[in-house]
């Protein structure tokens, strides 16, 4: 391997550095090709969101045109508009979100059983997330409409409603917690089921053989493993439904009055209907700056979560 | 220990009870768009709704002839195939390096790369447009592949990194110590034992791009334009009004591979369990 | 252009390779000559940009017929989702070497589009010298042809003519003894019959058919109903110089009557829109509807997607105010893009699309909506045609009397953004109508500017 004119001492020191540059590469390997995509597709776009929400935004071209300074800043967050959307998308977080989790790993460990027909039903469980928020959103729409819907029509068996669902506004806020929990909780199982399949099964049978019921496994053991997961799912569910606006756009429009007009829906309308990407923009960045704090507290909490066992 | 046992089995019987009766509940309204994708257009809005009804094929047959069904259908296996096995590639060494090897700098590339999904995606697509046309690279495959990659990514990278901290240390060191690089522990001892979670990620995410309409609506035209377009273009019919018959039927359409495809991953993985390959 | 360039360089907060190639590509593409019209070995080929919705009608349909006259022009039509079509056409036109020869556009863009530069002069120029000598544009119905233009210049042609009619089931209104509409119909007799059209026709103690459905949801074309109530009563939404006009008793009197509509609409109909007003009318549960002419086959005529027999159908304006009836023009137009190298061969379609020919194959064979008067004026091929003309000819001649339709200005659809979301809020009755009315007229100059 090394030539006979060098001294051990030179070799030593050569291989050294050699496998610290080996080392340092090889650790770097594994962050560089995600780090190379997401530098690549978002450094341009995200300079140019921040650029033209401090610009006039210039239709001919596409581009930043006169710089305004916070001008864009101060109208968005003087507009009710703005304010009420957050309102909204508050709202909407606080029940879906931890609806969705708990769901969603309650229902994988109910199914979490070795049982034949488990592959089955988790294959199956999995469709509500395939179908496109279109036609998702338009299915509820119709199965939820007072008139030909085959919602109150079933309630109205057990002598509930009817409901005007997406008339009066808290039903249509229930209605979009419903549709977007019915969507999302099947991948909150898909993932909890892989988290349960991966937990050590030793200490299961050991807990099994002692004695514990399946309610004590799930507190005592299930759960305090599941521990980071969760909030790994948590985390990365939140940055999902704070977009959210594909259901609301296709089930309610945002309807009725301003009831279920979530943020994202009011960016989309603000760029792609009125065409003010200015201002769209300058609420992008806002959200992001708010998603980010928001974001930086949750990782606090999980860390400790993480840190605990 | 008898009766503890017999407990247990009690409860496994009622937990698959109530688990499968959830997913029945899930699943009803797919069997309502199933039903509604049979049905003339004039018993999809009867009241009260109908159960009963002379099924036809029209939606299928003409439907959503103009909705160019096959080719879109192969655009959205082509990108969502590439989309997802990419980010979960990538997403998962990320999310291996951040659960388990010592980089400075690392953790701060990843919160950020995180957080970057916190962007609203209606404020990226337009430079992401403007980019791609400089480049020449509108309504391609990879474009949309690229661009899908930048929200499956860091979804997946911390997914995995969840996982990858639940994992024993002991593994991979015993494989340092046999002589494995970092990147053959990663690949022969890591990625066997994380199979279930890295199979659900990647089908989480391919599912996550084969219903995008955003990107997918702005980045393309028509050669690498995707079924959710051809759902929003049935969907916002200006002349005739929507034609939920036509609406329903593709999306049966595009929920059966994706289901027969994870069915598939599920049988497999199961089996893989049950001969003991993966356990831990 | 490289100034700009070098000023966004300074500006840009993370400077990326990406960035830097990107700007490196801008200003690339200058025009070249003209492709002319094609020959047999070297055909021309034109893309079209047109709504999904009628895309694939288009090409299988529109296009062969139209290549038996100009074999050596191939056409592509690309099929674009309505809600985000003027996105895409700003995108596309504004660029120096734009991918469409073609867009068909709806009229409300078309200020917006034309106002960038990158629209053509239909009526001048290279296009003026390769119309036809027979193409007669004084034949189309002025309230159609003058949603193409914009500042006095002609940039579109009317493809497809919308009008927003008032359609009535006779049978239900026959149940309510009642007398089916005429077109002398006014508001107060109408308002007066909707109480009574909500009624139990089977006899079992529910009601089970109700008075009216149409737009009462949060979206862009809901304006338009208490738009054409205001326009019937001489009523303006804006005026000449684009400045709100509906913010007085009119305004709040229009909009008053289209939320007291909801109260003869069936339940849920505060969420019914375009969709499901029309699949309530054709399920025989609602004796009026408003809405576009274009569902009038779909409705009367097709037995695949109505209940309701041809005879049982009728169609008109919306019902009488204090000077006319209303109605909504809607009218998609088609256009072509400045720089596109393909004029001559853009043009003779957009020509023959246009001509009477091409209205009287188009409006006979697929139903589309015509806005010439040699062709609503013609007999058409099939009877069921018979009452749409005569509704259509009513329509655009009261259109055109009270400019019953939207804003025409470059900003138009951030104004019309703002009157949707007042609009929604006083028919959900979160805010009072005048409040509403008050809301938006302050907040829309700045919407403009």
């Amino acid at each position: 391997m090394t030539t006979e004119t060098t001294t051990y001492r030179e070799r030593r020191v050569r291989s050294l550095a050699f496998a610290r540059i080996g080392d340092f590469a090889s650790r770097w390997t594994f962050m560089l090709p995600a780090a190379i995509i997401m530098i690549a597709m978002l450094a341009y776009p995200i300079s140019y969101m921040t650029q033209i929400s401090f610009s006039r935004f210039d239709l001919m071209t596409f581009s930043p045109g006169e710089w305004v300074g916070w001008d864009n800043y101060a109208k968005v967050l003087a507009d009710y508009r703005f304010w009420s959307s957050l309102r909204v998308t508050a709202v909407y977080l606080v029940f879906a979100l931890p609806l969705q989790i708990i769901l969603g790993f309650g229902i994988a460990y109910l199914i979490h059983a070795e049982w034949r027909g488990r592959g089955l039903i988790r294959g199956l469980f999995i469709i509500p997330m395939v179908v496109a928020p279109v036609v998702a959103g338009g299915i509820w729409r119709m199965m939820l409409d007072p008139l030909w819907g085959i919602a109150n029509y079933f309630l109205g068996f057990f002598g509930i409603g009817p409901f005007d669902w997406f008339g009066d506004p808290n039903l249509a806020m229930a209605s979009v917690v419903i549709i977007d929990t019915w969507r999302w909780t099947p991948f909150i199982v898909l993932i909890a089921s892989a988290a349960l399949l991966s937990l050590p099964r030793d200490v299961f049978e050991a807990a099994e053989i002692d004695g514990a019921n399946w309610w004590q496994m799930l507190c005592y053991i299930a759960l305090p493993l599941l521990a980071p997961i969760i909030a790994a799912t948590f985390v990365v569910r939140w940055l999902g439904a704070v977009k959210m606006f594909d259901i609301v756009l296709s089930a309610t429009l945002g309807g009725p009055g301003a009831a279920t007009k979530v943020i994202n829906l009011f960016i989309y309308e603000e760029a792609f209907r009125s065409l003010r990407f200015a201002e769209s923009s300058a609420m992008a960045v806002l959200v992001l700056v708010g998603t980010t704090i928001l974001t930086g507290i949750f990782l606090w909490g999980s860390r400790r979560l993480e840190n605990e066992p | 220990m008898t009766t503890a046992v017999k407990s247990f089995r009690w409860g496994r019987t009622i937990r698959i009870w109530v688990g499968a009766l959830a997913c029945l509940t899930f699943l009803f309204p797919i069997i309502w768009m199933v039903l509604t994708s049979f049905k003339q257009q004039t018993d999809i809005f009867t009241s009260p709704p109908t159960f009963i009804f002379a099924p036809t094929l029209i939606h299928y047959l003409e439907g959503i002839r103009p909705a160019e069904v096959p080719h879109r259908l192969l655009n959205t296996v082509i990108v969502a195939v590439g989309s997802g096995l990419l980010s979960v590639v990538a997403g998962a060494m990320a999310g291996y390096a951040l659960a388990r090897i010592k980089i400075r700098g690392a953790g701060t590339i990843g919160v950020l790369m995180l957080l970057s999904r916190g962007v609203p995606p209606v404020a990226l697509a337009v430079p992401m447009f403007l980019v791609a046309r400089k480049l020449g690279l509108t309504d391609k495959h990879i474009t949309l592949i690229l661009a899908y990659c930048t929200f499956l990514i860091p979804y997946v990278m911390w997914l995995m990194r969840g996982f990858f901290l639940a994992l024993p240390k002991e593994l991979e060191e015993a494989a340092m110590i046999d002589g494995c690089s970092r990147l053959g522990a990663f690949f022969r001892i890591i990625v066997p034992i994380s199979l279930p979670a890295l199979l659900s990620t990647l089908i989480a995410s391919m599912i996550l791009a084969w219903e995008e309409l955003l990107f997918a609506l702005v980045l393309t035209n028509r050669n690498a334009s995707t079924i959710p377009i051809a759902m929003a273009g049935i969907a916002q019919d200006t002349v005739n009004g929507a034609n939920w018959g036509a609406l329903t039927a593709v999306g049966t359409i595009t929920v059966v591979p994706v289901v027969v495809f994870a069915l598939l991953v599920q049988k497999w993985l199961i089996q893989g369990m049950a001969d003991g390959a993966t356990k831990g | 252009m490289t100034r700009k360039i070098q000023k966004i360089g300074r500006r840009t907060v993370v400077v990326s390779g990406l960035a830097v190639m990107a700007a490196a590509a801008l200003g690339a593409g200058a025009s070249a000559q003209d492709a002319g019209l094609g020959t047999a070995e070297h055909p021309v080929e034109i893309r079209v940009s047109a709504n999904e919705s009628f895309a694939n009608q288009m090409q299988t349909l529109v296009v062969p017929e139209f290549n038996k006259v100009y074999p050596n022009i191939k056409v592509t039509v690309d099929s674009v989702p309505f809600v985000e079509y003027l996105a895409k056409a700003m995108l596309d036109i504004t660029s120096p070497s734009p991918l469409y020869d073609v867009a068909i556009v709806d009229e409300k863009w078309v200020p917006q589009l034309a106002s960038t530069g990158g629209l053509a002069d239909l009526k001048s120029g290279d296009i003026a010298a390769w119309t036809d000598v027979g193409y007669d544009w004084d034949d189309f119905y002025q309230a159609a042809l003058s949603s193409g233009e914009w500042s006095g210049v002609q940039y579109g042609v009317p493809l497809r003519s919308n009008l927003l009619l008032m359609f009535y089931n006779k049978t239900l209104f026959e149940k309510a003894g009642l007398p089916a509409p005429t077109p002398e119909l006014t508001w107060t007799e109408y308002l007066e019959q909707l109480p009574k059209l909500v009624q139990d026709t089977n006899g079992d103690g529910q009601v089970d058919a109700w008075g009216i459905d149409t737009y009462f949801i949060r979206e862009p074309n809901t304006p338009a109903i208490w738009q054409a109530i205001l326009s019937g009563n001489g009523g303006r939404f804006f005026d000449e110089n684009a400045q709100p006009a509906f913010n007085n008793e009119a305004g709040i009197s229009a909009l008053e009557t289209h939320k007291k509509l909801l109260d003869y609409a069936p339940p849920g109909a505060l969420s019914h829109g375009f969709t499901e007003s029309l699949q309530a009318f054709r399920q025989g549960q609602v004796a009026t509807l408003f809405n576009w002419v274009s569902v009038y086959k779909g409705t009367a005529i097709d037995a695949a997607t109505t209940t309701l027999k041809p005879e049982e159908v009728g169609v008109q304006a919306l019902p009488v105010g204090s000077v006319s009836g209303g109605t909504y023009r809607g009218v998609w137009n088609g256009t072509v893009p400045a720089n596109s190298q393909n004029k001559q061969a853009a043009w003779a379609f957009l020509q023959w699309l246009s001509s009477k020919e091409g209205e009287q194959f188009y409006a006979n064979e697929l139903g589309i909506a015509p806005a010439r008067q040699s062709t609503l004026n013609s007999t058409p091929k099939y009877d069921w045609l018979v009452p749409v003309f005569t509704a259509m000819r009513q329509g655009f001649e009261v259109a055109a009397q009270g400019e019953m339709w939207t804003l025409r200005h470059p900003r138009s659809d951030a104004a019309l953004q703002v009157i949707t979301d007042e609009t929604a809020r006083a028919l959900a009755n979160e805010i009072p109508v005048a409040e509403a009315l008050q809301i938006a007229a302050d907040r829309i100059p700045e919407a403009l500017q």
